[in-house]
């Protein structure tokens, strides 16, 4: 716990919060003040918009101890505001609002639009007011309200509030004070370790639901399909050429449970799933199907992946992968496929490197050391290490038959 | 959804946010307007043990204007450049571009150093920073270095900087008065994420004719002559961008038409007397 002080609607107010505390809770919560609203709490819909040192900003993207000592005002610390009043009269008269849960927000977009915006049209109000969501009026009715509202304030009737421009730097910001700069309440224990879900209740496959991502993939190594084939048989020599893969216990069979993490800048995500291989030796063709959990995270994602091996013209093998996923949870909710496709690729990539450093000698198969969660940093040292083991065995003890 | 806990500090200086940096091994993030980092915490998909807010450093607000070039704090925020509050002079493209970031209420927080550091590839000051060849000014405990912003992008959410490093501040070019930038996204709603991004900088009279696609997967593409892009009569050449996508592997058709549509619509901006 933190101590902090800020002044909301104009009241000065010091309280002991959780750092993770977002500003929206602490209103709501600790101070009562419900007016503000909260819905997707990604910073999208615009429900929870308030006013930070006069300006309209998320509350619930922004963390109450970032706003130390800063000037709040909600909803309620606006009744008397001559534009505010404007606003409630004519939201009222153009029926700018039906369940009231977005009005709270749209009120604090619409005076800013009224303060900031003298010329404002209607289509300038429409792009305004895009980072509000209502599902109830349409938003024309708000659109004509906030018309109205810029009129009467351009014809000179609400004239006597004027917009102050604040110092440099996110609305909110003070410097640094004396009880800064110290370390008090780093959590201790590991971040939310989730219940883990026994792995037989997760099916696996897409058991014929539609993917949301899919994926293909080609990569070439130096030795022919029959080598490949027979490395991927021992699926204890595939896992370690995964980047931050393992297996949790030996395979029983065609039954395989493993853990991969994966961290991209600030995101990670640690996936505990297992899986079943098919193979069709005449073909040389596998069938993956798999299932898992990020256990940090609590996104789920079930799949079934191919693979098939071609020879290339230079006697080695293009390995030829089909992923079809489907991934529900946060990594979904964020909504960007190609960041998924972009980390499939990665890894696809670090397996191709690794797979080919061990079919050539130069990385024992049982070599355990390219185990790290997948960073670029690591990758390309893994990467680069593997080359150079590559080389040397290539220099000092010449190329395999 | 709450985010995992973690603990906020408050760094003084920007020796004290280094220092802090380093001795958390790893598990920290430095926060600014926390309007990109915010919703990951919430969504739980980032989970530092510690934020860093680096918004109480005043140096880090600084705005320095030189006759050649702008250099802004990381921690100007974007509506502070919408808002027009920089020497704008021969940089008009920052405002404009500033403008239709998300939304006002986001703007009001989020910075401009901040957005660039959490490199998301589709996040409009990526792209923009990397075609008009900004340098991004780095403090470490080790001392200070400089970095072109596309060479300060190295992947989708992945920079350059070192566990201990800052971005202090981003220097613009300023561009001569014949030279142009063009700049267009393409978002299924007004201030959401790009699906597709063109920018083209023309300003030959300082020798720089530069062309950025944005909101890839990874790194933005960096054309440094935009020439190898024109037809004979100086029209924009459809297919040799379509060439630049293939050796890029955009082979999704539709992402191909987005982005083939945007750079040309910023090809024209650009172009124009």
């Amino acid at each position: 716990m933190i101590p902090i002080c800020l002044t909301v609607n104009g009241r000065v107010v010091s309280k002991t919060i959780e750092p993770r505390t977002h500003l929206a809770d602490f209103l709501r919560e600790r101070l009562n003040l419900t007016a503000t609203h909260l819905r997707c709490e990604q910073g999208a819909c615009g429900a929870c918009t308030l006013l930070i040192d006069g300006q309209p900003a998320r509350s619930c993207i922004t963390y109450v101890a970032l706003c130390e000592g800063a000037d709040i005002t909600t909803v309620e610390g606006l009744e008397d505001d001559p534009i505010m009043v404007a606003l409630r009269r004519a939201f009222s008269k153009e029926h700018g609002l039906q369940c009231g849960y977005c009005t709270p927000g749209m009120l604090v977009t619409a005076r800013d639009i009224v303060m900031r915006l003298s010329n404002a049209d209607q289509a300038r109000i429409r792009t305004e007011l895009s980072g509000n969501l209502c599902r109830c009026t349409g938003y024309v009715g708000i659109v004509r309200a906030i018309s109205h509202v810029v009129d009467e304030r351009r014809r000179g009737e609400l004239a006597g509030i004027v917009r102050q421009e604040g110092p440099l730097g996110p609305v909110g910001a003070r410097p640094a004070g004396s009880n800064s700069g110290r370390v008090t309440n780093a959590p201790t224990a590991a971040p939310s370790a989730r219940k883990e879900t026994s792995l037989g209740e997760i099916a696996l496959g897409l058991g014929g639901r539609q993917p949301n991502v899919e994926i293909k993939q080609s990569f070439v190594v130096s030795r022919s399909p029959a080598d490949v084939w027979n490395f991927f048989s021992d699926i204890a020599h595939v896992v370690p050429c995964l980047p931050g893969a393992s297996l949790i216990r030996p395979p029983a069979g065609e039954h395989v449970e493993g853990k991969m993490s994966v961290k991209l800048g600030p995101i990670t995500a640690n996936f505990v799933g297992h899986a079943r291989i098919m193979r069709d030796d005449a073909q040389q063709r596998g069938v993956i199907m798999g299932a898992g959990n990020d256990q940090s995270g609590g996104s789920r994602a079930a799949g079934e992946a191919e693979y098939v091996l071609e020879p290339t013209a230079s006697g080695g093998t293009r390995v030829m992968l089909t992923i079809r996923a489907l991934l529900v949870g946060p990594l979904a909710q964020f909504g960007r496929s190609g960041i998924v496709e972009d980390i499939v690729a990665r890894i696809t990539e670090a397996f191709a490197y690794n797979l080919e450093a061990r079919l050539t000698g130069a990385v024992s198969v049982d070599d355990q050391s390219v185990q790290a969660p997948l960073k670029v940093g690591t990758l390309f040292r893994q990467v680069m290490w593997a080359r150079m083991k590559a080389m040397f065995a290539t220099i000092f003890v010449g190329p395999k038959p | 959804m709450k985010p995992v806990a973690f603990d906020i500090v408050r760094a003084r200086s920007l020796a004290e946010a280094t220092r802090l940096l380093a001795e958390s091994g790893g598990t920290a993030r430095l926060v600014a307007g926390a309007q990109s980092l915010g919703p990951m915490l919430n969504l739980r998909l980032a989970q530092p043990r510690l934020l860093i807010d680096i918004t109480g450093i005043p140096d880090l607000t600084r705005i320095e204007d030189t006759d050649d070039s702008v250099t802004i704090g990381a921690c100007v925020s974007t509506a502070n450049i919408e808002d027009g509050r920089l020497p704008g002079r021969g940089l008009d493209t920052l405002p404009a571009v500033a403008a239709h970031i998300a939304y006002r209420a986001v703007r009001n927080r989020g910075t401009i150093g901040g957005s660039l550091c959490h490199a998301d590839p589709a996040a409009d000051w990526v792209s923009t920073l990397c075609a008009l060849g900004a340098e991004c000014l780095i403090t470490g405990v080790n001392g200070k270095r400089r970095l072109l912003a596309d060479q300060f992008i190295s992947g989708a959410y992945q920079t350059a900087l070192a566990a201990d490093e800052i971005l202090e501040a981003i220097r613009v070019p300023r561009l001569s008065a014949g030279g142009r930038c063009g700049y267009y996204k393409v978002c299924r709603k007004a201030g959401e994420f790009a699906m597709a991004i063109g920018v083209v900088l023309n300003d030959l009279d300082r020798g720089v004719f530069r062309v950025v696609i944005g909101a890839t997967k990874g790194r933005p593409i960096v054309i440094t002559d935009a020439r190898d892009l024109q037809r004979a009569d100086e029209s924009i050449d459809d297919d040799a961008i379509l060439r630049v996508f293939d050796k890029h592997g955009i082979v999704d058709r539709i992402a191909r038409r987005q982005k083939l549509a945007a750079l040309a619509r910023a090809y024209n901006q650009a172009m124009k007397p």
